[in-house]
């Protein structure tokens, strides 16, 4: 499988996971994308160095099961299936989301970045990731959906990495992932407050907090 | 061999910061921590005065985060280093009976960690010598003196004077980092040397404008020194002692350091301080003798006094400006010499006051008196404090004002007429009204009667606070008589700060000196043999004499003495900052009235906290960007990544 095509596949997920109103899909898309990221370095032909190909299969293995797991559970105990209500319909997200992949393909060729990357759809992806990510955040109102944002935000640096990901020290994306690991803990840690403080996983209510 | 007295120095330092970790720890390490502090002063204080009694400045080149740094110990880092560490060290002794480390009120162990802390990095102010580190350095002492003054933030004024403090000292640094970069420009690189024979240019003039602003709110100078009052008055005692004695010095240490390094100093400049430091210091003993808190008292008059060095100061910019080498050792010399003397006589003074009130529990001179007869000792050795900081003779700061009218009056022969004639009717009127204000000091707070409970029972501490009284008190008189002997160290400093002046003051002023310290000591010796003479007849049976201050009347009460209000009552109604309070008399039998007086500061009271008010009224506005919505907290995020992007997109064309 070409890179080029994962990677495609990767952007296709972002309409998916705007357009989704039902939590368990959020996950499962988010899950998708995590493994689809997972492999692009092995399909770029890196799996020869050691680190790169461990910090794959650990991307896969936390993404593909630890965080859904948790999310999973959280969703179960709290008894929540949909993202009712966004602030930004699920239409016009998708309009939204659209219009920030046409803006990255246009702003990826004027980045100052080293010139002739392999992969012209890297960069693109990245950037629609990072966008998608923002904008799931941005939009939604259950504190379990933004966590999908939160991954997808992620999501986009991992693919950003990926073009310097032969100079990339294994420190620093091992880090980038226990950083998403223990994000997405806290997360949980603190959605289950909200849920114990207000009788709801609105983040609205946080306003409350507001001194 | 001088690298030794940098090294010295150095390790001073390490021993201060080493000293304030260990005191958070309690318990023996508290005592070892205070043990090593006295050790760094004693090793720093040995550093400094032989650096002062004529080592050659010494040099520490070093890489710092791949930057060059300078440390270097010369003359005039060493006159500022001497008072540091002798009130440094002496105030860590008497921190030890005064703030006791398991009180329960405040925090003892972060009051010690600071205060260590404050000393490390003053050091390193006067012996840095490279922007950027300055900068950082300064930056740690002023927030360590946040802390000292917010010792007891339980407590909602001094959580006022606090935040004052912080805002005035951060507006400082603002001009002060301004400052930096512009002479980092001047001088072709961070790492500060003096400029030689480089001509004149127009930014020298900005460099010192931005220093004064900068140093200027830390010494205190007139129209930025709303901020000292509280923090002095908040802050423990010996925390005052070292803020009032030194840390302000460190705003004229940096006026006199940037000026040091520039080839000349523009005309016009010196005058205006001059002028400045002649209102500052009339302000500042004026609002002194209206006070009724003694501590915000003491620290009027540190304003004042600071005034008179700002004055020198400025007369050592014109000598320089008009190549005179006379006004130069004159004016820095005196400056130096009264930074010495304030430094002993505040010290001394806020000891005192710290002992008053750690026996009596408040602050209000008014509900006080009569302490001589209940703190002997306390009264006794305070007493030369306050002669000294009236100006009079034999105490040293009669001599530094001395040195600045002979060098007023040189200036008013060489033809600065308005400058010199608004500063020497200052000067003298300064002198008059700091002998009322601490006439009114020492005779409220010690002689009378107690005019209220809280004095009754206060008697004197113990020997841990009174030795560092002593001591400075000793060193106010032998400053005075022995003032011959340090004209060489000010001609050295002076040096330093005024690159290629001939060092005049030993053939200037050894003459005056001589001649003073003689008919010093002569009356002190006629004094003793009149006071003998007077005590040889045998005293009257205690029991019979009369209270204090009865004039005869049958029947008097402590409420018939005059009070610290009545007392400055002629001076002080005069002042925009006093207010007073009493409603009319009215009919042929009125009921009881009230009268009350309260002072308020005529800038920072009257002029700057009002329109802060408004001005914080009106950045409400920008609480509406902070609704608390997670979500729109990431929207900005998402819309400031949007507009780099616009921004990278449309750059090349907007910049063509």
């Amino acid at each position: 499988m070409s890179p080029d095509f994962l990677i495609a596949l990767t952007m296709l997920t972002n309409f998916a996971l705007v357009a989704t109103s039902r939590i368990n899909k959020a996950i499962q898309l988010a899950v998708v994308q995590g493994v689809l990221l997972g492999l692009v370095p092995l399909a770029m032909g890196l799996g020869r160095h050691v680190h790169i190909l461990v910090v794959a299969l650990a991307a896969v293995a936390v993404k593909g099961w630890l965080i859904p797991y948790l999310m999973r559970r959280a969703a179960r105990q709290l008894q929540i299936r949909r993202e009712v209500d966004p602030y930004i319909g699920f239409t016009v997200s998708l309009m939204l989301c659209a219009a920030g992949t046409g803006l990255s393909l246009l702003v990826a060729h004027s980045l100052p970045l080293k010139p002739g990357t392999p992969y012209p759809l890297l960069v693109p992806a990245a950037l629609a990731t990072l966008f998608t990510g923002f904008l799931i955040l941005v939009s939604r109102r259950k504190a379990l959906t933004q966590v999908v944002g939160y991954l997808v935000l992620e999501n986009g640096i991992y693919l950003f990495g990926l073009l310097l990901v032969e100079e990339m020290p294994v420190l620093v994306e091992t880090g980038i992932l226990l950083d998403l690991f223990v994000g997405v803990f806290v997360m949980g840690i603190v959605i289950n407050h909200i849920r114990v403080a207000f009788d709801s996983v609105d983040t609205r209510h946080l306003a409350e907090l507001k001194d | 061999m001088h690298m030794l007295d940098l090294i010295l120095v150095l390790s001073s330092i390490g021993a201060w910061a080493v000293s304030g970790l260990m005191s958070l720890g309690g318990g023996w390490k508290a005592r070892l921590g205070t043990g090593l502090g006295v050790l760094g002063s004693l090793a720093a204080g040995v550093g400094a005065i032989r650096a002062l009694a004529g080592a050659p400045p010494a040099t520490l080149n070093v890489h710092l985060w791949g930057l060059p740094v300078r440390f270097e110990l010369d003359a005039l880092s060493a006159a500022f280093l001497v008072p540091l560490h002798l009130i440094g060290g002496l105030g860590l002794l008497y921190g030890r009976e005064y703030w006791p480390e398991d009180l329960p009120k405040g925090a003892g162990r972060t009051l010690r960690f600071f205060y260590g802390t404050i000393i490390a990095s003053m050091s390193l102010v006067f012996v840095v010598r490279q922007g950027i580190l300055f900068l950082v350095v300064w930056e740690l002492m002023a927030v360590s003196a946040f802390f000292l003054v917010s010792t007891e933030h339980e407590r909602a004024d001094v959580r006022r004077a606090g935040w004052v403090y912080l805002v005035s000292t951060h507006l400082g640094t603002l001009a002060l980092t301004a400052m930096v970069i512009l002479l980092g420009h001047r001088l072709g690189g961070f790492p500060w040397a003096p400029l030689r024979g480089a001509s004149p240019a127009a930014v020298d003039g900005w460099i010192l404008l931005l220093a004064f602003l900068g140093f200027g709110f830390k010494a205190g100078v007139f129209p930025l020194h709303f901020w000292l009052p509280g923090a002095h008055a908040s802050a423990p005692s010996h925390v005052s002692a070292i803020l009032s004695a030194v840390m302000l010095k460190t705003g004229i240490y940096g006026l006199l350091r940037v000026s040091s390094l520039l080839p000349a100093i523009p005309r016009g400049i010196g005058g205006t301080l001059l002028a400045l430091g002649a209102f500052t210091a009339v302000f500042g003993i004026g609002n002194a003798l209206a006070q009724r808190d003694y501590k915000r008292l003491l620290a009027y008059s540190s304003i004042e006094n600071l005034g008179v060095i700002a004055m020198g100061v400025g007369l050592g910019w014109t000598g320089r400006a008009t190549h005179d080498p006379w006004l130069v050792a004159l004016g820095f010399g005196g400056a130096l010499f009264h930074v010495w003397n304030h430094a002993v006589f505040k010290g001394l003074l806020f000891f005192g006051a710290g002992s008053v009130l750690h026996a009596t529990g408040t602050r209000d001179m008014e509900v006080l008196g009569g302490l001589a007869a209940r703190m002997p000792r306390t009264a006794w050795w305070i007493f030369p404090g306050v002669l000294a900081v009236a100006a009079l003779p034999p105490f040293n700061a009669f001599l530094s004002e001395w040195f600045l009218y002979r060098g007023l009056f040189a200036a008013l022969q060489r033809g600065y007429p308005w400058s010199a004639v608004v500063a020497l009717v200052a000067l003298a009127l300064t002198g008059g009204l700091a002998a009322v204000a601490f006439a009114r000091f020492y005779a409220v707070l010690f002689l009378g009667q107690p005019r209220s409970a809280a004095g009754q029972h206060a008697h004197d501490p113990s020997g841990v606070m009174l030795a560092p009284m002593a001591a400075l008190a000793i060193l106010c008189l032998a400053l005075g008589l022995g003032s011959l002997l340090l004209l060489p160290m000010l001609d050295r400093v002076v040096a330093v700060i005024a690159p290629g002046a001939k060092p005049m003051l030993v053939s200037g002023m050894g003459r005056d000196l001589a001649w003073i310290t003689g008919l010093e000591v002569l009356l002190l010796l006629l004094g003793g043999l009149a006071l003998a003479w007077i005590r040889r007849s045998p005293r009257p049976d205690p029991a019979l004499a009369p209270p204090t201050w009865d004039c005869g009347y049958a029947a008097g009460t402590t409420r018939m003495q005059y009070t610290g209000s009545s007392f400055a009552d002629g001076w002080s109604v005069h002042l925009p900052g006093v207010r007073s309070h009493m409603r009319r008399i009215k009919g042929l039998f009125p009921k009881p009235l009230r009268f009350r007086t309260e002072v308020q500061d005529a800038m920072g009271d009257l002029l700057v906290a009002p329109r802060m008010a408004a001005l914080a009224e009106r950045l409400l506005w920008f609480r509406r960007l902070q609704p608390g919505f997670l979500s729109v907290y990431l929207l900005y995020v998402l819309l400031t990544l949007l507009g780099v992007f616009l921004w990278m997109l449309l750059r090349a064309q907007v910049l063509g």
